[in-house]
């Protein structure tokens, strides 16, 4: 008896190719958007997103779509899953963005929001490699706008 | 020249990079919306003009407030002349706080403390949802808790007396009714005097976010709680609009919501004990509707009364409505 599942394969912008159960692969609105309109080749490109991204979605995709797995266990994957570098977190939401997975990219962005909180102007503008493109009477005002914010 | 040139794009993360200015405006607003704390937000502000221009799109704040003047009301006391003044973000109102925030809809006040001065070791928990006036609001009182003991600590009072898991240690027995005792032994009057002072910090409350609800045309959800986790106020987006249409009246006596005419249901047990182990002792329940608008009934499973509080005390919501059910009644105030 033939397996009832389907595979699709996925080609990221750096031309690698990853072979993923359906079932798991919709998890992306975007590419779920794709097989109902039936719109699916043999190899769906995903232009935005690059191998090494790829490989850590998948690696979410699949342990999120574990069966019977537990909240506690999926929370202290998640914690683990973000604690990696800035380029590779924002390739991830970029990835998750594009992909549409809104749970995926909540998780994320709340793990940007957590490196953000409580920190001056000047540490997130340094964590983050943010030009300050205020003049500096425009910083001034804004300063003085905001005054609640700084004390 | 032109493989030189494709090496250099093949490299997938050259130097440091503003990863920011690749993220669409959605995405980072989202982020925005997840940092919740105004006083990041504030800062935020400040960073660049990019996120000086998205900050004020956020539509979820959370405004944490430290208090100025430490007064302290007791539960015997009133909360006449209560005052947002007392609270601030450091130096500046919480009305000047959220001026910039054109776009909120879920907006989290937290104050500092609960402003009913309890005995230590003793609950009391209140959540009101308003509208113009009090749609409802309810209490959960215990004397003392007690906190479940390790099995370690179990085993050895077994040993030492097996007699002490029944009952209320009053010699009388748990048949479901208020005991006599509860009447005469101040039990009764501490419970009433919870009651008022609740209802007066909810009506306190709602009568200072008056300001804020005018300001904020888009809120759909408000929420005003305490660090303590005492008491909460609640007014959803019907609720909000019910205010704006309908301005709410005031106590005469002082700055707070006038509360109406109540109908209350009283549960009462010497002995809770709940699920985890945890025991309250003297456990009431006041669920409370004004007299006019019986919309909701409390039916034997107690959703809405069950509803206001997280666990464990929405399990013990649960069970103290299955008791015996005392109505009282309480003219407006």
């Amino acid at each position: 008896m033939s397996s009832s599942t389907k595979f699709l394969t996925l080609k990221t912008n750096d031309k690698e190719e990853f072979v993923l159960d359906e079932a798991i692969a919709i998890r992306s609105q975007t590419i779920k958007n794709m097989v109902e309109d039936d719109c699916v080749s043999n190899v769906i490109p995903l232009p935005n997103v690059d191998s090494k991204t790829m490989i850590k979605v998948i690696e979410y995709w699949k342990k999120h779509s574990e069966e019977g797995i537990s909240k506690d266990k999926l929370m202290d994957f998640d914690k683990a899953f973000v604690k990696v570098d800035q380029s590779i977190l924002y390739a991830l939401i970029l990835a998750a963005n594009f992909l549409n997975d809104a749970e995926m990219l909540d998780m994320i962005c709340q793990e940007v929001a957590n490196r953000i909180k409580g920190k001056t102007p000047e540490e997130i503008r340094k964590e983050f490699n943010i030009e300050n493109d205020f003049t500096p009477e425009e910083e001034e005002e804004i300063r003085n706008e905001n005054v609640w914010a700084f004390e | 020249m032109g493989s030189s040139k494709s090496d250099l794009r093949s490299t997938i993360y050259p130097e440091p990079v503003d990863h920011f200015n690749q993220l669409p405006d959605p995405v980072l607003l989202l982020i925005f919306n997840k940092i919740g704390d105004v006083k990041t937000l504030g800062r935020c502000c400040g960073v660049c003009r990019r996120f000086h221009s998205l900050v004020p799109q956020v539509d979820n704040v959370v405004v944490r407030l430290i208090s100025i003047s430490s007064r302290r009301c007791t539960a015997s006391s009133s909360l006449v002349d209560d005052d947002f003044e007392k609270y601030s973000v450091t130096h500046h109102s919480p009305t000047q706080v959220l001026k910039n925030f054109d776009e909120i809809k879920l907006l989290r006040i937290e104050l500092p403390s609960g402003e009913l001065g309890i005995d230590e070791g003793a609950l009391l928990k209140w959540r009101a949802d308003f509208g113009s006036t009090l749609d409802n609001c309810v209490i959960l009182g215990a004397s003392s808790v007690i906190q479940p003991v390790s099995i370690d600590d179990l085993v050895e009072e077994q040993c030492g007396n097996g007699s002490n898991s029944l009952g209320d240690g009053n010699g009388e027995t748990d048949n479901g009714s208020i005991p006599e005792s509860f009447y005469t032994n101040g039990g009764l009057k501490l419970r009433v005097v919870w009651t008022i002072s609740s209802l007066i910090a909810a009506s306190a409350r709602h009568y200072l976010l008056q300001p804020i609800i005018a300001e904020h045309k888009k809120l759909a959800s408000l929420v005003l709680t305490d660090v303590d986790g005492q008491g909460v106020l609640c007014m959803n987006r019907e609720q909000l609009e019910e205010l704006r249409v309908k301005p709410l009246s005031a106590s005469s006596a002082s700055k707070r919501t006038m509360v109406p005419a109540l109908n209350m249901r009283l549960w009462y047990a010497p002995h809770l004990e709940l699920p985890d182990g945890t025991v309250l002792k003297g456990a009431t329940l006041v669920a409370i509707r004004p007299s006019e608008q019986p919309k909701r009934e409390v039916g034997p499973d107690g959703n809405w009364v069950a509803a206001a509080f997280e666990e464990p005390y929405g399990t013990a919501a649960r069970m103290l409505v299955k008791r015996r059910t005392y109505c009282l009644e309480m003219n407006s105030f």
